[in-house]
């Protein structure tokens, strides 16, 4: 009928000129897409771009594709990118998760065909933190160790010496107590609704001598050992006592780091990345930063070292692309780039000479507190749903109702060991 | 229209003022936070008005992000969606109110069913199949989307509307030798038209406002929508708040001058569509 | 609704070659749209429902037939968010619908500056949720937000509230930000209804020496009535499926304070990472609105003839 082959071809140019500037794609040489939740961070924009630049000068036939999404959804897109196998193939995600999902490719064949001068740069420590069912899964590039950062101006107005940071839990508490006043706090209990709520809560539990989970992941012991519920309870009973911020169970990240910036708290749990965040609010913070390792109970206690991995997603139809640009980006010359516009800590061991490295302070300080650190997250593929939603509730919970911690622990450890085994 | 009082009349100014203050005072905060200095948007107490109000923020974004090209992504895609949701509504309701009168109250139902489906879980699916018909990155599959999402009302809407044009226009036309399609279109269409600018404006604001299927349904920076251009400037290791928030104003600005414009006909139209059932 | 979609059937039964023609002309009007949402919805039901039947790790399955279901109606976690969810939804649609009509009658008395009036009440109806949602949560900030501020200036409290750090307090909150987003949209429908009520009937009670509240009851209330079911039906419907607004200011927490149903639903499949029970979650999600919109409906509709006003 005359009015259907209208309507019909009106489908077709609707469809042909709606498939948008993507149709163009399929003529060029080999695109990769990269994905990573920190391309759409300001401050590392210029040293990515350069990074592609650079890497696509030096291979004719390659393209490089960032994809930029902000960060709350990252995973989101992933995920449902990865579920039609149409994944990005270079990611940084959550990696015990992601591998144990089948959406990662291992990636011993590449690493070992490098030369050792390559492999050398990372410890075994960094590297099996990037295995999941002892397959290598991701190539380590950067990450953040967590220490105590302070106010130098608050801390010296209390009265206390910035040269003599506390050192034990009970000097620490001591200091709080002289930080808090009118209007200000001493620092801030972070009980958000994300994973760095585990996290600090992680390098408390670790400083007083506890471990919250056993050693091959299978069981929880928040409540369990004496020692870790003790470190729980000491740093929960910041909030009531009226020494940290209010609201702990909306303070997260961006809250905390708030706060510190415009002086209402004096110190704070975090890491590196957080001094350039904090001068960047409040620009007379420079300079009036200080870092000191955690204040612990027992010697050597360990701090927590995040750790971000590039990976290669396994729809990718060009891995050995892919490995080559993840390689390009591991290089030492980014690595000091993103030290140095963003404060992400170079995972790489032969870095500590560097001169860009050694004219920072404080990142060096970073660097020597890293050494004792464990990797987060921790090796398990549940990890990012006991983390971000399971021991977040328990927290919050413990910071509404403090006389029934011990209950919500015990329940939370029955409740982890449930999931943990049900892989 | 009954005569109030005075009293009763400052009564109700009173209430319709605080009222409005509380309904536009979250807007006037995005517009001062944009216009102030970075250094500002912390101050304690926080400032109402600046000495420092500038359009520094709107020059940033518009210079370092392709703001532009995501208004030009977002104007596309909601009119698309507009277009098709409009010319599929009237077609449907057009046919339902003339054709199957007794059909309307189930497929009424249909629709309201096709909008109770939770929209988390249509996100993978949604992808996949759009990934499957090569429409990923495109911007058919948005307006696909969106116009999905906006049918049900729409054709809920102008059933009413067409039910209220008396059947006798239509067979005068035919009795003048007009087919059904020109019926449809030269007579009864015309007729209709608030309830098809309300539909155009219901859809519009749907497409314009929605977030998570750009986010899913896009990759290439050149075909980001507002609503994730926008999105994107949370970071979470440093965050530019004024920058931020002039780039909600700029993602929020045309929606609102398009219903200032149009607000009459939205009325009208719901005066005739939705009201006389 | 029900009664209100149905028309008065034509009395004499349409048979024959010229009808048929007809009916096939009518099915061309309304395949468009039927074919379009059946692909569109269709489509991902079935894929939730067949997910929901299924263990998923990823890129693969393994049948487990109702165990999902079992699982997800077993936890506590579920109940408790239905129950927010109740809370949620009936707080903010019975919010929505009294204070919109109230914001209607109000502004059908007014003459002065109508339109832009209307027009300014609009308005957070006009932006997306979710950047409503951003602006409030920084209004609502304990330490740098304008609220606090506001109040301890007006002397309302004496210290910092953490208006989302407990649950009580912060399920109040997104119920209030919901209700400042959803109000407009009953008071345009409200006053579409509002306009359409003949003077005359008004006249006719004011010489029957109605007060204010009868005038109320019994002019404006009978003609709004079906429009007031209508607009309600949508609304909640709308809003037991609500997700952005909880998203960005809390998401669902603290404690699982503001948890409502959507929002586990969202958390189990992309936090959590299960797929089947969230597929579980969001069909008996489904079911649940479904169920209640049949219930709805047929409760709302008048059974017995309407006494004239």
């Amino acid at each position: 009928m005359h009015r259907r082959s209208l309507i019909l071809s009106l489908i077709a140019a609707a469809l042909a000129g709606a498939t948008g500037p993507a149709a163009h794609a399929q003529k060029q040489p080999i695109v990769l897409q990269w994905q990573t939740a920190n391309l759409t961070e300001s401050q590392y924009e210029p040293v990515w771009k350069r990074t592609i630049a650079e890497f696509e000068a030096a291979n004719p036939g390659v393209r490089i594709e960032p994809v930029l999404v902000a960060r709350k959804d990252h995973w989101t897109k992933f995920v449902a990118a990865a579920q039609a196998r149409k994944a990005p193939c270079i990611v940084s995600v959550d990696l015990a998760t992601a591998a144990y999902n089948g959406y990662l490719l291992p990636l011993d064949k590449f690493f070992n065909a490098e030369p050792i001068e390559f492999r050398r740069a990372w410890n075994e420590g960094i590297l099996s933190a990037a295995k999941w069912d002892k397959k290598l899964y991701g190539l380590p590039i950067w990450g953040g160790t967590y220490a105590e950062i302070y106010n130098r101006d608050l801390v010296v107005k209390a009265g206390l010496d910035p040269e003599k940071p506390p050192r034990t839990f009970d000097e620490y508490k001591a200091w709080a107590k002289k930080l808090t006043g009118k209007d200000q706090w001493a620092t801030a209990v972070l009980g958000g609704k994300t994973d760095t709520t585990t996290r600090v809560l992680l390098t408390w539990i670790w400083g007083n001598g506890g471990e919250a989970f056993n050693a091959d992941m299978t069981e929880a012991t928040f409540a369990k050992n004496p020692k870790s519920l003790q470190a729980i309870k000491y740093y929960l009973a910041f909030a009531k006592e009226g020494l940290a911020a209010p609201s702990p169970t909306t303070t997260n990240y961006l809250e905390q780091t708030n706060l510190f910036a415009q002086g209402k708290i004096a110190t704070m749990r975090n890491a590196y990345w957080a001094v350039p965040k904090v001068v960047g609010d409040n620009p007379a913070m420079k300079g009036n930063i200080f870092v000191a390792p955690n204040p612990v109970n027992v010697p050597n206690a360990p701090t927590l070292s995040t750790m971000t991995a590039s990976s290669i997603s396994h729809s990718c139809a060009h891995p050995e692309a892919a490995w080559k640009f993840i390689k390009f980006d591991a290089d030492r010359k980014w690595a000091i780039e993103r030290a140095k516009v963003a404060n992400w800590m170079p995972l790489r061991n032969d870095l500590a000479n560097d001169p860009d490295v050694k004219a920072d302070p404080m990142l060096a300080q970073f660097i020597k507190i890293g050494t004792n650190a464990r990797s987060y997250p921790l090796p398990s593929p549940v990890w990012a749903d006991i983390a971000a939603n399971d021991i977040v509730d328990a927290v919050q919970k413990a910071l509404l109702a403090p006389e029934k911690t011990d209950d919500i622990f015990r329940e939370l450890d029955v409740r982890l060991t449930k999931k943990l085994r049900d892989i | 229209m009954t005569r109030i009082s005075a009293l009763s009349n400052t009564l109700l100014w009173v209430t319709t003022l605080v009222a409005l203050a509380v309904t536009i005072f979250p807007f006037y905060w995005m517009l001062n936070t944009s216009l102030k200095p970075p250094v500002e948007v912390f101050a304690s107490p926080p400032t109402f008005v600046s000495a420092h109000w500038s359009l520094g923020a709107y020059e940033t974004i518009f210079r370092t992000r392709p703001v532009g090209r995501y208004f030009v992504n977002s104007v596309i895609v909601a009119v698309g969606a507009t277009a098709l949701s409009v010319s599929l509504s009237a077609l449907c309701a057009y046919g339902l109110t003339r054709f199957f009168p007794r059909g309307a109250t189930p497929f009424v139902m249909f629709l309201l069913f096709t909008k109770m489906l939770p929209e988390t879980l249509l996100i993978i699916p949604y992808f996949r199949l759009m990934s499957d018909l090569g429409l990923l990155n495109t911007y058919l599959a948005l307006i696909i989307a969106y116009s999905s999402f906006a049918l049900p009302f729409s054709v809920w809407m102008l059933i009413g509307f067409f039910r209220s044009i008396p059947r006798e226009i239509d067979e005068a036309a035919t009795m003048d030798g007009a087919s059904i399609l020109q019926t449809f279109r030269k007579v009864v269409l015309p007729l209709a038209r608030p309830g098809l600018v309300a539909v155009a404006l219901f859809t519009f604001l749907i497409a314009w406002n929605s977030y998570v299927w750009a986010l899913v349904l896009t990759t290439d920076s050149s075909m980001f929508v507002m609503s994730v251009g926008v999105a994107n400037m949370v970071g979470e290791y440093r965050v530019q708040w004024n920058e931020l928030m002039a780039a909600a104003v700029v993602a929020a600005l045309p929606v609102m001058v398009l219903y200032a414009f149009l607000e009459r006909h939205l009325v009208d139209a719901i005066t005739a569509g939705a009201v006389k059932g | 609704m029900v009664d209100a979609i149905a028309l008065p059937v034509p009395r004499v039964a349409r048979t024959g070659p010229l009808n048929r023609r007809r009916r096939h002309a009518g099915l061309l009007f309304v395949a468009p749209v039927f074919v379009f949402l059946c692909v569109v919805i269709v489509f991902p039901l079935g894929h939730a429902f067949w997910t929901s039947l299924h263990r998923v790790r990823g890129l693969s399955s393994t049948f487990v037939g109702f165990d999902n279901y079992a699982r997800v109606l077993g936890d506590e976690a579920f109940w408790h968010s239905l129950g927010t969810s109740v809370v949620f939804t009936s707080s903010c649609v019975a919010l929505h619908m009294v204070l919109g009509l109230g914001l209607a009658l109000i502004l059908h008395q007014l003459t002065f500056a109508r339109t832009a009036l209307r027009i300014l009440f609009l308005t957070p109806w006009m932006v997306a949720p979710a950047v409503g949602a951003t602006i409030w949560l920084w209004l609502l900030e304990p330490q740098f937000g304008v609220v606090n501020y506001l109040l301890r200036a007006a002397g309302a409290i004496d210290g910092p509230v953490a208006w989302l750090g407990e649950p009580g307090t912060a399920l109040a909150s997104v119920i209030a930000v919901d209700v400042w987003r959803g109000i407009p949209f009953v008071m345009l429908l409200m006053l579409a209804g509002l306009k359409t009520i003949p003077a005359e009937q008004y006249e006719a009670a004011a010489m029957d020496g109605a007060n204010a509240w009868q005038r109320f009851r019994f002019v404006t209330w009978p003609n709004l009535r079906y429009l007031v079911v209508v607009a309600s039906t949508l609304d909640i419907i709308n809003t037991i499926r609500h997700y952005d607004i909880i998203g960005v200011m809390t998401q669902g927490g603290p404690a699982g304070g503001t948890e409502v149903l959507p929002v586990l639903l969202y958390n189990t499949a992309f936090r959590a990472n299960r797929f089947g029970d969230a597929a579980a979650i969001g069909v008996a999600l489904l079911v649940l609105v479904l169920a209640f919109a049949i219930l709805y409906v047929r409760l709302t509709r008048p059974d017995r003839p309407e006494t004239a006003a």
